[in-house]
């Protein structure tokens, strides 16, 4: 793995990691943490490796025939079915409480996010489309100003894990701070998606899933508490 | 992989000529066969030259490798929309200033670099360096 690839998991890690470590025993019940950082760890890995796999058989290249080129995970890493397989193993690792899971981890994957897309900064991968913007940024030896589209969606990211903190106390439906924290990610995603270079065909669709399945289960979260709240 | 024939010699006087020639930017893969992350990032490079093929000339140079296994290679991954090379003692790169493989380099018409990428080379900063050289065309 290269250098830059590393200091953007770390970055991650390190959003994330301090997320728990802040929430823990304030907006997260005592003790929580180690089992929220394992959760968080198994999800992010299962959804590298099945997201590496999905690009590469995409890219035409076998997995059984080439393993070693599954570590190259800055060739490619399908954003759907990476997301699919870490919501997957968060459901499995959280299915004794699945609702109080995702909120414990919410505020802090958005921050995770918003340090993996911070490291496009020191990755070159952080300017989209042109731009005139006053903060429209060029790159060296360029004159082309551009938006500087990883620090907007870090950014917008950043707000939102901070949102997510300060309402989860007051959140008083399980499950609901989780709901929120997903269609914030895809929401943000797809916001900032048009701005984003890309070759050919974006991954939208599956951003714009993600913001339908976010409002599903705000619904049913909403819906499911209020149907068991006791009669006035 | 018999279709593919054998990829002309290049040397790096041969290379600098070529893109002080092209009226087109170009984008120059430096790549192996036995590199991993080569391998990893040749669908990004027959994806990109698939839709940008029309504006920008797509290069690939094999270095230090044997001319078979860079045929394999070239078949294995589709890659016959792009011109590829052969520079057995790797002296493209080496006048590049570049150590191993891979490395992408991003070249306006005339032959002046644009960029350099050392290593695997993700669809953002491709994509972001070829609107580079398109916009620079004007």
């Amino acid at each position: 793995m290269e250098f830059t690839l590393l200091g953007a998991v770390a970055l991650a890690a390190a959003g994330t990691g301090g997320a728990l470590w802040f929430e823990g025993g304030r907006t997260n019940p005592p003790g929580s943490t180690r089992r929220l950082v394992d959760t968080a760890l198994a999800a992010c890995l299962a959804g590298l490796l099945v997201g590496r796999l999905a690009s590469m058989v995409a890219g035409g290249s076998n997995p059984l025939t080439h393993p070693a080129d599954i570590v190259i995970v800055r060739s490619g890493v399908d954003t759907g079915f990476a997301a699919l397989a870490a919501l997957l193993v968060l459901v499995l690792y959280g299915r004794h409480d699945p609702w109080a899971t995702a909120d414990g981890l919410a505020p802090a994957a958005l921050a995770g996010l918003a340090g993996w897309h911070l490291s496009g900064v020191f990755r070159d991968a952080w300017l989209g489309t042109p731009s005139s913007l006053p903060w429209a940024a060029a790159q060296a030896g360029s004159s082309v100003t551009r938006h500087p589209v990883e620090v907007y969606t870090a950014l917008a990211l950043l707000v939102g894990a901070v949102a997510l903190h300060l309402w989860k106390r007051r959140a008083a439906r399980a499950g609901m701070v989780g709901a929120v924290a997903l269609l914030i990610a895809a929401a943000v995603r797809l916001a900032t998606e048009h701005l984003r270079l890309s070759l050919g065909t974006g991954p939208e669709w599956w951003y714009a899933g993600g913001v339908a399945a976010a409002v599903v289960a705000l619904g049913w979260r909403f819906t499911a508490t209020r149907r068991r709240e006791p009669p006035a | 992989m018999d279709d593919i024939p054998a990829l002309p010699t290049t040397d790096a006087a041969a290379m600098t000529a070529l893109l002080a020639a092209s009226d087109r930017p170009v984008v120059l893969n430096v790549w192996a066969s036995w590199c991993i992350p080569c391998r990893s990032e040749a669908p990004l490079l027959r994806q990109a030259q698939a839709e940008f093929g029309d504006r920008v000339r797509f290069v690939g140079v094999a270095a230090r490798d044997e001319q078979d296994a860079a045929r394999a290679f070239v078949a294995e991954f589709g890659l016959t929309s792009i011109e590829h090379f052969f520079d057995s003692a790797g002296s493209v790169p080496g006048s590049l200033g570049a150590v191993g493989v891979p490395h992408t380099f991003f070249f306006a018409a005339g032959g002046a670099q644009v960029y350099h990428h050392a290593g695997a080379i993700d669809e953002g900063v491709l994509a972001l360096q070829i609107d580079e050289l398109l916009r620079r065309e004007g």
